[in-house]
């Protein structure tokens, strides 16, 4: 086994049950995306590019989860960074699954994946030097809900919640677009929650001193979140693609 | 040639063009051992140095037999009016670098950002649309330098306007998600026939251009995105019977271009750089690319 650690700069302790979540999200990552890529040549050409898509999220993932759980065996501390790097390269395509199933609200989705992004960043740095970041963080929300309701999450409840275009559209389609637009559709409402809900639990001025209490690791949540947000999205697109 | 391994089908929607699939496959197979190895950033100048010699000059040393290729190309009665005009470029290129440094820059920027992304988008789209190629090659070198811009306020420390920008409030990653968000309003407000297959594959490179430091991204690009596609497509246009015998036809000119390099170099002085050696690696780069970009232009027209 010692041979092979000229891979890794560090290894994990014992008991580290956090920095083992790391090391679960890049080998999960990778393992999906190696899944994705063989599955690209077995599906229908239509939805090739989606699948191409969901590897590449999977393994952007990949390559960061493992830069984190060095950083974490490191004795680091939290990859925030990383985090965001991951995010700010894999929001935009996770977005995009939703425009290359229907064909529609690319650009809106789009500009909306932007804007929370930008200026979620904004308020978690304050580099700014502008607003605070309860403010930057409800523009951030602002942007997640209306994406939230572009691709019609309201309706993984109930097919008569209401619904932007995109949403609209998953349902109109054939096939086994409509399956998979509701689990897509549960992603966002339920999984992709975490992010705001990690945001605001975690930038001081907001709800941060709730975790000291508990004793809480939002890295756990994250990488435990991530990796069934990320796979299974790609997971719901092939249950789509596939025959 | 067939691929059947799935990193092959990474970039599916040009397989027709069998050049850039299998040199962006090994630019990203390098890449990602550059990541997982841990090479670091002391490596950089040996891997920029074999990239060039290996790729990025050959890919330019076959000017003179594509130019008379291509039949919509052929603007030159003939090979000494082609050399003529060639290294009249080249001069005044240099000329232009020691006198007027500031636009010696911008004349490189403005042209890599035309001849990058002219290239880029091969498999894409067509090349017709001249705006877009300028756009998509300024979103790369956007993104390139954004992500590894306290590097270039080093490397430009003649250019004080930018190099004394005072840029620490700003961590790297806010960069980063600038040339992201740039790349998506191209994406979205432009007329690309495959939107998301180019979306992916520059968010590739910005992954590698914000892990890895200036020159080795810009290696990595200038090598497996840019330098070796073209080196295979002008392997397929030139119909040489074995890749070896088309490579050692780049041979001259690629010593002739080291030569050259190494010529200025022994007379490099405080007028050109003093001791700023990657910017004098740019300055000769540049002086290249120039007369380059107006053949690869003709090139490219049907590609």
């Amino acid at each position: 086994m010692n041979t092979l650690n000229f891979i890794l700069g560090a290894s994990l302790q014992p008991n580290d049950f956090t920095g083992f979540t790391f090391f679960i999200g890049s080998v999960s990552m990778l393992a999906a995306t190696v899944f994705f890529l063989v599955q690209h040549g077995q599906v229908d050409k239509k939805y090739k590019d989606s699948m191409l898509v969901a590897a590449l999220i999977t393994g952007i993932a990949a390559v960061h989860y493992y830069y984190m759980r060095d950083q974490w065996a490191e004795g680091l501390g939290s990859p925030t960074e990383l985090r965001y790097v991951d995010w700010i390269l894999t929001v935009p395509l996770m977005v995009v699954e939703f425009s290359l199933l229907t064909g529609v609200g690319m650009a809106k989705l789009f500009w909306l994946s932007v804007g929370m992004l930008v200026t979620g960043y904004f308020g978690e740095s304050g580099v700014t030097g502008m607003l605070d970041a309860q403010t930057w963080g409800a523009v951030a929300g602002l942007c997640y809900f209306w994406m939230a309701y572009e691709v019609g999450a309201l309706r993984a409840l109930s097919d008569g919640m209401p619904s932007g275009a995109v949403g609209d559209a998953l349902a109109s389609a054939k096939g086994k677009i409509p399956a998979a637009g509701k689990m897509l559709q549960w992603y966002v409402l339920v999984g992709w929650s975490i992010y705001p809900l990690g945001y605001m639990l975690g930038t001081d001025g907001w709800y941060s001193g709730m975790l000291s209490g508990l004793n809480w690791n939002m890295d756990i949540v994250y990488n435990i979140g991530d990796a069934i947000n990320k796979i299974g999205f790609g997971m719901a697109v092939w249950s789509a693609a596939r025959d | 040639m067939r691929f059947s391994s799935p990193f092959f089908l990474y970039f599916p929607m040009v397989s027709s063009h069998n050049g850039l699939l299998t040199s962006k496959i090994i630019g990203l197979i390098f890449s990602l051992s550059l990541i997982f190895f841990d090479v670091g950033d002391s490596y950089s100048s040996i891997i920029f140095i074999m990239i060039m010699l290996s790729i990025g000059i050959p890919h330019g040393s076959v000017d003179h037999i594509i130019a008379f290729l291509n039949p919509e190309s052929r603007r030159f009665s003939s090979k000494l009016h082609f050399f003529i005009a060639y290294i009249s470029l080249i001069i005044i290129n240099v000329i232009i670098w020691v006198f007027y440094p500031f636009i010696g820059l911008t004349i490189f920027l403005l042209i890599s950002c035309y001849h990058f992304g002219e290239t880029q988008v091969i498999g894409y789209n067509s090349t017709k649309n001249k705006f877009l190629n300028f756009v998509v090659g300024a979103n790369i070198l956007l993104s390139l330098f954004l992500n590894n811009i306290f590097e270039l306020q080093e490397i430009l420390v003649d250019f004080k306007l930018f190099s004394t920008l005072d840029l620490s409030s700003f961590e790297k990653i806010f960069f980063l998600l600038v040339s992201v968000s740039i790349l998506m309003m191209t994406i979205v407000h432009f007329d690309i026939k495959k939107k998301v297959p180019l979306y992916a594959e520059l968010t590739i490179l910005y992954l590698i251009f914000y892990h890895t430091d200036i020159l080795t991204s810009f290696s990595i690009f200038f090598g497996f995105s840019h330098s070796l596609p073209m080196l295979l497509m002008e392997y397929e246009e030139m119909k040489e019977k074995s890749f070896l015998i088309f490579y050692l036809k780049t041979l001259p000119f690629t010593l002739l271009a080291i030569a050259f390099g190494l010529v200025l170099y022994y007379f490099n002085n405080s007028i050109l750089t003093t001791d700023n050696l990657i910017l004098f690696v740019f300055i000769i780069i540049s002086s290249l690319t120039l007369p380059h970009v107006f053949i690869m232009k003709d090139f490219v027209k049907s590609k």
